[in-house]
């Protein structure tokens, strides 16, 4: 009892905050139909477990790094757009396969060329600008393989062929696809070759630019060729196979081809993360507010390169077939029976809940939640983490290679922002602009649990989510203010108000955050 | 080879600052050197120089036959060198265990290490779940030092392990430090000279960002002049 | 004689610009009679971009101020702009005030603003301060935007019809208003300036390099930033007035998180804490977007994208900046090259 007490004492500010809290909850429930506030408790669950993924990235990333990603809401934009290609058109996905094989396969010359080059002592007379102009190389000359490589894809700028009908289409369940591109097949091996050959560049100016920053040479074994070899065999084991293997993932049915997509996302958004770290983010540790200007910067290229590729029309992305049903047996009476099913909604206490919002998304969130609080707890990659978060130089000290682990939360975080867009994609739709408030609504979570707290990302996301949520509601039903005789009726756009009061007012009142350190 | 460690003439900036205006430190094998020196001599920054914390500028540092200077700081500790800083950089999210897996460079070094470190502080052993906040200023000092016994380290960098320790706790420390130094190489930076004076064989004095004396403790102790001009105290 | 040259570089830049509507007219083969009469004509079109160019230099300049001399990092900083702007709109269609009682409304709505700031000053620090302003300028960029508010500020579309003295028409003085703006611009840089030089603008450096060390050195910290914030507020609102003045529509997009990166951005191109660089900066980042949009269209933000990450990367102390840092090897090859063509010339000879 003592203990309590003494707790409650050393945290009074903190526990006040709580308290008060939960008797705004309390209220705000209390103004509502139980069918009422139970779905508007579910739906800001849902929307605190989307939010959840974009905010730990942040957090993990601005915690070890001091870099607040203010490209995470374009990510986690690209992890929608990439997820919709993935799952609305396998044929595309697997046209692209090859070709990102390839580069990837070229890119994994680095370690060769790292050695190489310390051994010829280029490095040192490369200056600052041939690695920077080899890069672009590269990218020119996978651009121009890509150009020629026969990829079947959409065109934004023709109405029949544009992504938006592409995604009515799987709604309404037709499945075929348009036929595959011919090309020769001289046309195609050099677009292959031009293809490794950028990454390999890409890899070569990358090397320099890291090999100016070092005197001693790195040990290589051969071993290392390996891994590139074999990506060039899948490579090109998948441009054979390429019709046999979209028949057979397009037969699998839209839960699959959703499996499919969420991890083509998350780990594609986890490449970028990594890419972004080693090649841009990495020369400016030493300068944060020139990090924030390229992020953002970043941010609004890669919004532009979404646009560029997919249009400015918002596309739709079906629920997969799991959550989908709506004939017999639904809506369904158990959780059990919504799965057999295949329902698309749940009869709860007089409500009616959709499986695939309410429901998944946050059993979702829940799920990263708990594996990624064991990776920082359990293992030791996570201990690196939590020790670099408060002293990176003490780590660095003990003989670790801090910098590895951080293109790792790097790739992480922004894993994890793609896999959040790709699960919003079917309950918010695909568009550009999904970031923006997404980069919002996680900033505010951020700011409300202590800017470098994993639960207090957690926490702070909970509260954006369920804030969101009364407020949308209270629009439709009205607050019945004590001195007003017309119920208040908040408009949409308010909600983002409400939540930015919400982090003022916990700053105001706690400088450091829920969760926060004091420093 | 009976140098361990051979710190030539750097120079080191910080920012703008030149810190560091020619320091030159020996330290052989198999015993401690202390560096003395009134504060702000840079006896900190010489110790961060060696492990790359902060680079030298120019001159070399040469750690068991090899250059150093300009490797990255983790290169530089896997080599073999345990860092315990001032500050002691206790990790405060993980627990006493963990203060000291993570210093492991393979696994199950925590393990062969345990007789040796739990001999010299056993009072860890006790604390082994507790996290990092909850230890006092002495117990955190024993975690640092231990921190960098859990590798093979052939040389420790340890800066101002008695500061701020009580008395009965800094007589503990010393006998610590010279039962470490039995096995492995020690630089040290001490400022209270009596405790210097008892530990080390050898000794550097830096005076404003340049070593001016180097030699044996045994003749220091007889030259009080020195002493005073240099480090106020007899 | 000294003053000219020393300061040889701000006079040359300051003649330019008096002489450029005239110039530009020459150019275009245009009368000085009927540039003076304010016809249209390239002269006219680029008055207004340059007019453009000194309300975004004031904006920048006053977030130099707050952000690269005093170090205080704010994200809100828009919201001073657009309350000047608003106030300025408000004040002349509303209230149908005439145009000095205006602006002295304005500058205390600055000054009020910059008190809201500082309520929270003591008790944030670093990245939390700019979230919290952050949270300030988005919830009034909400409300000025806002279904609520449609009749008074014109919701998402702005702030329209707003009645502007003859005298500073934009129209039809164009050439007035230029004069009129290129002047406010040299005084506020020449008021930095002197504010920088004096003991209360050492203080605000010293803040910016070591806050701790400021306050162990006997100074009241919270009382030079609430200076800092008050000067760069009244300042960033009278620039929001003039913009309120030139441009048709005062819009909320003034008020948001873009607007305040674009000033970051002005700052970090010319060179964050230089003063001078946030006005070279605004000219560069006017330029750019201006002749990127003219010769790229659609795809000009990718561009001006790709031309940012390209500047943080390779110019990392901005054009002023890198400048300085430079000036005297680059003179100095100059010199050396000067001499060797000279020496040269003489061996012919």
């Amino acid at each position: 009892m003592t203990g309590i007490t003494n707790l409650l004492r050393k945290n009074r500010t903190q526990s006040i905050t709580l308290a008060a809290l939960v008797v705004l909850f309390l209220l705000a429930l209390q103004g509502m139909e139980p069918s009422d506030w139970i779905i508007t408790v579910l739906r800001g669950l849902s929307v605190a477990a989307v939010t959840f993924l974009v905010a730990s990235g942040f957090s993990l990333i601005f915690g070890l790094m001091d870099v607040l990603n203010l490209a995470h809401g374009t990510l986690f934009m690209i992890g929608a757009y990439l997820g919709w290609t993935a799952y609305v058109r396998p044929d595309t996905l697997l046209d692209l396969a090859t070709p990102f094989a390839l580069f990837i396969a070229g890119l994994m010359l680095a370690p060769l060329w790292d050695a190489g080059l310390s051994r010829a002592r280029v490095a040192m007379r490369a200056g600052r600008v041939l690695p920077w102009l080899i890069l672009a190389l590269g990218l020119g000359v996978l651009a121009f393989g890509l150009v020629r490589y026969p990829i079947t894809a959409w065109d934004a700028s023709v109405y029949d062929k544009s992504p938006v009908v592409f995604g009515v289409q799987l709604d309404l369940g037709q499945t075929d696809l348009p036929a595959p591109l011919t090309a020769d097949r001289a046309q195609v091996i050099l677009a292959m070759m031009s293809v490794f050959a950028g990454g390999a560049l890409v890899a070569l100016g990358l090397a320099l630019n890291a090999a100016r920053q070092r005197l001693a040479a790195p040990r290589v074994t051969w071993r290392a060729l390996w891994l590139p070899l074999s990506l060039i065999v899948v490579g090109v084991l998948v441009y054979a196979l390429n019709d046999a293997l979209t028949a057979g993932v397009v037969a699998a049915g839209t839960t699959w081809r959703f499996c499919i997509a969420v991890i083509v996302a998350t780990l594609a958004g986890a490449g970028l993360g990594a890419l972004m770290e080693s090649t841009l983010i990495r020369p400016l540790y030493a300068r944060p507010i020139y990090q924030l200007m390229l992020t953002l910067g970043l941010g609004v290229i890669g919004r532009e390169v979404v646009i560029a590729l997919w249009g400015r029309t918002q596309m739709q992305m079906p629920k997969p077939a799991l959550f989908n049903a709506m004939g017999k047996g639904c809506p369904a009476e158990t959780l059990w029976d919504a799965l057999i099913n295949q329902c698309a909604t749940i009869n709860f206490m007089g409500t009616r809940i959709r499986t695939y919002n309410e429901i998944f998304i946050f059993v979702v969130g829940v799920i990263v939640l708990i594996v990624v609080w064991m990776l920082l707890q359990r293992t030791r990659i996570g201990m690196i983490i939590r020790a670099g978060v408060q002293d990176r130089a003490m780590v660095e000290a003990l003989g670790i290679n801090v910098r590895q682990v951080f293109t790792f939360v790097f790739a992480l975080g922004v894993g994890l922002a793609a896999l959040g867009g790709v699960l919003a994609g079917p309950s918010m739709g695909v568009s550009d602009d999904m970031g923006e408030s997404l980069l919002l609504a996680g900033l505010i979570a951020l700011a409300i649990g202590g800017l470098t707290s994993f639960p207090g990302a957690a926490a702070g996301s909970l509260l954006v989510g369920l804030l969101q949520q009364f407020i949308v509601k209270y629009g439709q039903i009205g607050i019945a203010l004590p001195f007003g005789a017309q119920p208040f009726k908040p408009t949409p756009p308010l909600v983002p108000a409400s939540t930015l009061l919400l982090m003022v007012i916990i700053l105001l009142v706690m400088p450091n955050g829920l969760f926060g350190r004091r420093e | 080879m009976s140098n361990l460690l051979e710190v030539r003439d750097v120079h080191t900036f910080i920012g703008q600052f030149h810190i560091l205006q020619g320091v030159t430190v020996t330290v052989p094998k198999g015993a401690i050197t202390t560096l003395l020196g009134r504060n702000g001599a840079g006896k900190t920054t010489t110790l961060k120089t060696i492990l790359g914390l902060t680079p030298p500028r120019t001159g070399q540092v040469i750690f068991d036959g090899r250059e150093i200077q300009g490797q990255r700081t983790f290169e530089i500790a896997a080599l073999g060198i345990g860092f315990v800083p001032d500050y002691r950089a206790i990790f405060r999210d993980l627990s006493v265990e963990e203060n000291l897996r993570i210093a492991e460079r393979k696994p199950g070094d925590l393990e062969r290490k345990a007789d040796l470190i739990f001999g010299l502080f056993p009072d860890l052993k006790r604390l082994i779940k507790l996290r990092g906040t909850q230890l006092s200023g002495g117990q955190q000092q024993m975690l640092a030092i231990a921190r960098a016994l859990v590798a093979d380290n052939k040389l420790l960098l340890i800066d101002e392990p008695t500061e701020g320790l009580a008395p009965v706790l800094i007589e503990q420390m010393m006998q610590a430090i010279l039962q470490l130094a039995a096995e492995t190489t020690v630089l040290l930076v001490e400022q209270n000279f009596h405790v210097a004076s008892q530990l080390a064989k050898h000794y550097v004095i830096i005076e404003e960002g340049r070593s001016v004396q180097s030699g044996v403790m045994a003749d220091l102790l007889k030259d009080t002049a020195t002493v005073r001009r240099y480090l106020g105290a007899a | 004689m000294k003053i000219l040259r020393d300061h040889s570089t701000f006079l040359a830049v300051v003649v330019f610009l008096i002489a450029f509507p005239f110039l530009m007219a020459l150019l275009d083969g245009q009368s000085i009679g009927a540039m003076l009469a304010g016809q249209s004509g390239n002269s006219k079109f680029y008055q207004g971009l340059l007019i453009e160019i000194f309300i975004l230099g004031i904006f920048a300049l006053s977030y130099d101020l707050l952000f690269g001399i005093t170090g205080l990092l704010s994200f809100g900083h828009a919201m001073f702009f657009a309350v000047g702007a608003y106030t300025a709109g408000l004040a002349l269609k509303s209230l149908k005030l005439p145009l000095p009682q205006t602006l002295g409304l304005v500058i205390l709505a600055g000054i009020a603003q910059a008190l809201l700031f500082s309520i929270v000053l003591p008790r944030v620090k670093g990245i939390t301060f700019a979230l919290v302003t952050l949270g300030f300028a988005s919830v009034f960029h909400i409300v000025i935007m806002s279904h609520e508010l449609n009749d008074l500020a014109g919701g998402d579309v702005g702030l329209q019809n707003i009645p502007k003295p003859d005298y500073l028409d934009p129209a039809a003085q164009r050439l007035t208003f230029y004069f009129v703006a290129l002047a406010f611009t040299i005084l506020v840089y020449l008021f930095y300036r002197r504010f920088v030089d004096s003991p209360t603008g050492r203080v605000c450096i010293a803040i910016r390099e070591n806050e701790h060390r400021a306050q162990m050195l006997g100074y009241n910290t919270f009382y030079f930033k609430l200076v800092a914030l008050i000067v760069s507020g009244i300042t960033a609102a009278l620039g929001g007035a003039l913009h309120a003045l030139y441009q048709p529509i005062v819009s909320p997009v003034t008020a948001s998180l873009a607007y305040t990166v674009n000033a970051l951005l002005i700052i970090l191109i010319g060179g964050v804490g230089t003063l001078s660089g946030a006005l070279v900066g605004a000219a560069v980042f006017r330029l750019l977007q201006f002749f990127l949009d003219k010769f790229f269209g659609e795809s000009s933000s990718f561009i001006l994208g790709v031309v940012y990450v390209a500047l943080v990367l390779f110019l990392p102390y901005g054009i002023i900046g890198t400048w300085r840092a430079h000036r005297l090897e680059w003179q100095a090859a100059w010199r050396a090259r000067f001499a060797r063509v000279a020496t040269m010339l003489n061996r012919k000879t």
